[in-house]
């Protein structure tokens, strides 16, 4: 404990915070990694399948949890390309950034609102595919679902933060309130999700019971 | 990493009082959320397995004077009757099975068809109307094998895959006028959705559900087990 204390203290400008800077950047950079890697296996995943039309991806396990039937959608390819690429190019960056505030790099605040813009786009698209695998193709993509996840969680703790240190403006007592249940809005967001899942496929987790 | 973390939010708050114990009432909400979510999905199965012991059923709503029959045994002692939705891979699953023992009893069983198509599936009603238009024109087991036979061709697909039903009546040599005017109609909807109504009122929640003389079998779909299940019947 009192080494702890020692340590800690001197450096770090945030002690006693409760979303201090070294959960924040574990958080960017495990999420950052964790979203790359999907990323990455997606894109290798549908470069198979475009050279082979009849390759099974390591993810289609069964009907409902099957992503070569989702790869081959037009939604897999909302701007025209694979989508897949975008978090191939933007998973690294939050990863790079979660790395510099473990290194107590001070980032300007332009930084964090960059960040911001690109987790409330990445959110927002999640959520639309979320939409579209549900009740448009009626499937589920294990390595989308993933990305699923680490954008809610890089979303809610960018935000979090950034209402915290005062780079987005915010009236301090609900910020505070938020900020002290941190993980409990990730969770109870992905158990919304999780439960309008059940609800949609319950016909098929039915038959597995 | 968390457990790490803690100790540092709890060394450190010291230094700054302002807050209030953060991570410990952080840790205690997450987890309160998570064991309501436990407790929902414990319930959620312990009520599903006591509504799995359902008895026999009434057999009136299990097979109706209008309930297609693939084979009938004249002695009347087997009868399975399979709610199915052709676009349900594990309809698709259980179909060569349940082919090889139909061929295999042939008209010592009595097997029955039903609709139960899954809102989800999105040409599940479609197939299921193209199967019934076929059945008007006698060809029911035609096409019911048909979609069966091509279901990786048409499944799964967002868009109305109305077109490739058409052509499979056109292969079976369908009056395709006719065909076309009963897939449309109203009759062959309404049709479809009773038997999805039936399939309700027994319990029917997923599929292929089957029954075996009113029992409501709770085995894998495969031959062997299916097998065993239509002996014993008719060996008792």
């Amino acid at each position: 404990m009192s080494v702890a204390l020692t340590e800690e203290t001197p450096a770090d400008a945030d002690a006693g915070a409760v979303l201090s800077d070294r959960l924040v950047g574990w958080v960017l950079t495990v999420g950052g990694l964790v979203g790359a890697l999907a990323a990455f296996v997606l894109t290798v995943e549908k470069t198979a399948l475009l050279k082979n039309p009849a390759y099974v991806p390591s993810c289609s396990i069964n009907p409902v949890l099957s992503c070569g039937s989702i790869m081959s959608t037009g939604q897999a390819e909302a701007f025209g390309f694979a989508n897949p690429l975008i978090g191939l190019v933007t998973f690294p960056v939050v990863a790079a950034t979660g790395a510099a505030v473990l290194g107590r790099v001070r980032l300007p605040r332009w930084w964090w609102l960059a960040l911001q813009a690109g987790a409330v786009f990445g959110v927002g698209f999640v959520h639309w595919l979320f939409f579209q695998s549900l009740y448009r193709i009626g499937a589920l993509c294990p390595y989308c679902m993933v990305v699923w996840v680490v954008m809610v969680v890089l979303f809610t703790y960018t935000t979090l933060y950034n209402l915290d240190r005062g780079h987005l403006p915010a009236p301090r007592r609900p910020v505070d309130a938020l900020v002290r249940v941190h993980s409990a809005v990730p969770t109870l967001w992905l158990l919304i999700l999780a439960v309008l899942i059940g609800v949609q496929f319950w016909h098929y987790w039915r038959t597995l019971l | 990493m968390p457990a790490d973390d803690r100790h540092g939010a709890q060394a450190r708050r010291p230094a700054r009082d302002t807050r209030k114990p953060g991570m410990s009432t952080n840790l205690k909400v997450t987890l309160g959320i998570l064991a309501v979510a436990l407790l929902g999905v414990i319930g959620l199965a312990v009520v599903n397995r006591d509504s799995g012991t359902t008895p026999v059923v009434a057999s009136d709503t299990l097979v109706r004077a209008d309930s297609h029959r693939l084979s009938t045994a004249p002695d009347g002692r087997v009868t399975i009757v399979e709610f199915l939705d052709f676009e349900c891979e594990s309809c698709l699953a259980a179909y060569p099975g349940v082919e090889k023992l139909r061929a295999e009893y042939g008209d010592r069983i009595t097997y029955v068809v039903r609709y139960f198509p899954i809102p989800s599936h999105p040409n599940a009603f479609n197939a299921a109307h193209a199967a019934e238009a076929a059945a008007r024109q006698g060809k029911f087991e035609a096409m019911y094998k048909k979609l069966f036979d091509n279901a990786t061709v048409w499944g799964h697909k967002e868009e109305p895959q109305v077109a490739v039903f058409e052509g499979y009546a056109r292969e079976m040599g369908l009056d395709l006028a006719r065909y076309r005017a009963d897939v449309a109609g109203a009759e062959v909807a309404a049709r479809v959705k009773a038997d999805a109504a039936d399939g309700a009122a027994l319990g029917v929640q997923g599929t292929p559900t089957f029954f075996v003389n009113g029992v409501r079998y709770d085995g894998l779909p495969t031959y062997d087990d299916l097998k065993a299940v239509v002996e014993k019947s008719l060996s008792s």
